[in-house]
C-alpha cells in the first residue's frame, strides 16, 4: 500500500531518475488519491502517450529496484490476452500498472481541456501527471474488471452524488469500436451500482439501444 | 455540509457556540476539508468540501497573483518542486485561449531569466509564440526589455 504523501515523494524521486520530461495520465486508485477520494492505494495505474515514454519511466523505476511481474492473478484471461494490456512492475507492496495511450481498448486523450487536475513533479526532469474527471475514472474502473475497482466506484458514489451518467455512457459509446465489450462491462457494473446509487432506467435503455444498433 | 459558510452561519448550522465552531473549522482546515478566503478587513468565508482538497500552487495561482486579469482555473494545478514565471509563460501558451494569453502577458514583467525562458520555449517548440506574445505584452503592459540576443 502507498499513501498520498509517500506517492508524492515517490513521484518526485522518479522525476530525478528520468532521462527526459514525460507526461502521463493517472487512473484508478492514484487518480482517486489525487482527487481526495481515498488516502491509500495498492497499485499505481499510469497511462503514457507512447511506448517510448513508458520505456523512459520503466528505466527510472528499474533503477529504483522495481521488477517486472506477470499479469497472472491480477487480471482475468480476457484482459491478459488484450493487445493494450499493461506492464506491471513491483517492489515490495507497491505496484505500477503501466499502460500506453489505451486502457484495454479505451483510448485516452492527453489534452489540457480534458483534465480536471494536473500535478507537476519537478526534479532533474519534469514528470507531469494529469487527472481525469470523476465520470471517466468510474468508466475506466468499470472496464478493468478487478474486484477492488468496483469497491472504488462505490467509494466515489458514497461521496459524489451528482454523477453525470449520460457522459459516462456517451464516452463508452464513443469507444465501442476499439473496445467491443465496453458497453457489456459498463452495464454489468451499473447493475451492481444500482444497489447503492439511483440510476434512472433511461440510462440502461441508452446502452441497450446502442447495443442493438450495432 | 458542503458549501460556503461564515463563522456565524457555520455555528448556526451545527448549533455550536462561536468558539466551538472556530475549533471545528480549524480542524477541518488542517485536514484539507475547508479552504478559507478573506481575513483582515474582509469577513472570512470558509468553503467546505466533501473530499480533502490539496492546496494549488501552479499556473493559475501565479497568473492570478501577477495579472490584473484574473482567470478561473480550468483544472487544478499543483506543483511539487520549484515553479517559475518562465514555466508559467510556457504553460499559458500551451493552454492557449485568448483570456489565458492576455493574462500571461503580464508575467513578462516578472521574468528572472530570459535564458531559461528561451531554453523552455525551444524544448516545447513555442519560441515563435513567445515572440508574438512578448510583442503584444509590450503594446499593452509595462514590460521588461528582451535582451538583444533573444530578439528575432
Amino acid at each position: 500500500m502507498i499513501e498520498t504523501k509517500d506517492q508524492e515523494e515517490l513521484f518526485k524521486l522518479i522525476a530525478n531518475y528520468l532521462k527526459r520530461d514525460i507526461v502521463c495520465i493517472a487512473i484508478g486508485g492514484t487518480a482517486m488519491m489525487f482527487a481526495g477520494y481515498k488516502t491509500a492505494t495498492k497499485d499505481i495505474d499510469l497511462v503514457f502517450k507512447s511506448e517510448q515514454d513508458r520505456q523512459v519511466f520503466v528505466k527510472a523505476i528499474e533503477l529504483l529496484g522495481y521488477k517486472e511481474r506477470s499479469l497472472a492473478r491480477i487480471y482475468d484471461e480476457k484482459r491478459r490476452q488484450h493487445f493494450h494490456k499493461p506492464k506491471i512492475y513491483t517492489r515490495g507492496d507497491e505496484r505500477f500498472d503501466l499502460f500506453v495511450k489505451n486502457v484495454f481498448g479505451f483510448e485516452l486523450e492527453f489534452a489540457l481541456d480534458k483534465i480536471t487536475q494536473r500535478q507537476d513533479f519537478l526534479g532533474k526532469k519534469e514528470f507531469n501527471v494529469y487527472i481525469l474527471p470523476t465520470e471517466e475514472l468510474i468508466l475506466l474502473k468499470a472496464i478493468t474488471g478487478r474486484d477492488r475497482d468496483y469497491e472504488d466506484i462505490e467509494t466515489i458514489l458514497m461521496i459524489e452524488k451528482n454523477i453525470n451518467w449520460e457522459h459516462i455512457i456517451s464516452e463508452a459509446v464513443k469507444q465501442k469500436s476499439s473496445n467491443p465489450w465496453i458497453l457489456i462491462d459498463l452495464e454489468e457494473t451499473l447493475h451492481k451500482v444500482k444497489k447503492i446509487a439511483f440510476i434512472p432506467n433511461k440510462y440502461f435503455e441508452m446502452i441497450y439501444q446502442t447495443d442493438e444498433k450495432n | 455540509m458542503e458549501g460556503k459558510y461564515t463563522l456565524e452561519t457555520f455555528a448556526e448550522e451545527l448549533n455550536l457556540s462561536r468558539q466551538s465552531a472556530l475549533n471545528r473549522l480549524s480542524r477541518l482546515k488542517k485536514q484539507g476539508y475547508a479552504q478559507v478566503s478573506g481575513g483582515g478587513k474582509q469577513k472570512r468565508i470558509y468553503t467546505i468540501s466533501k473530499v480533502p482538497q490539496l492546496p494549488t500552487n501552479g499556473f493559475y495561482d501565479l497568473v492570478n497573483k501577477y495579472s490584473p486579469e484574473k482567470l478561473v482555473p480550468k483544472f487544478k494545478h499543483r506543483v511539487i518542486g520549484k515553479y517559475t514565471v518562465e514555466q508559467a509563460i510556457i504553460d499559458g501558451i500551451k493552454i492557449g485561449d485568448v483570456r489565458t494569453l492576455a493574462a500571461t502577458e503580464h508575467l513578462f514583467r516578472h521574468i528572472n531569466s530570459w535564458k531559461q525562458l528561451f531554453y523552455l520555449a525551444k524544448k516545447h517548440k513555442v519560441a515563435e509564440k513567445i515572440h508574438q506574445l512578448y510583442k503584444q505584452a509590450r503594446a499593452h503592459t509595462k514590460t521588461k526589455t528582451m535582451p538583444k540576443r533573444y530578439r528575432k
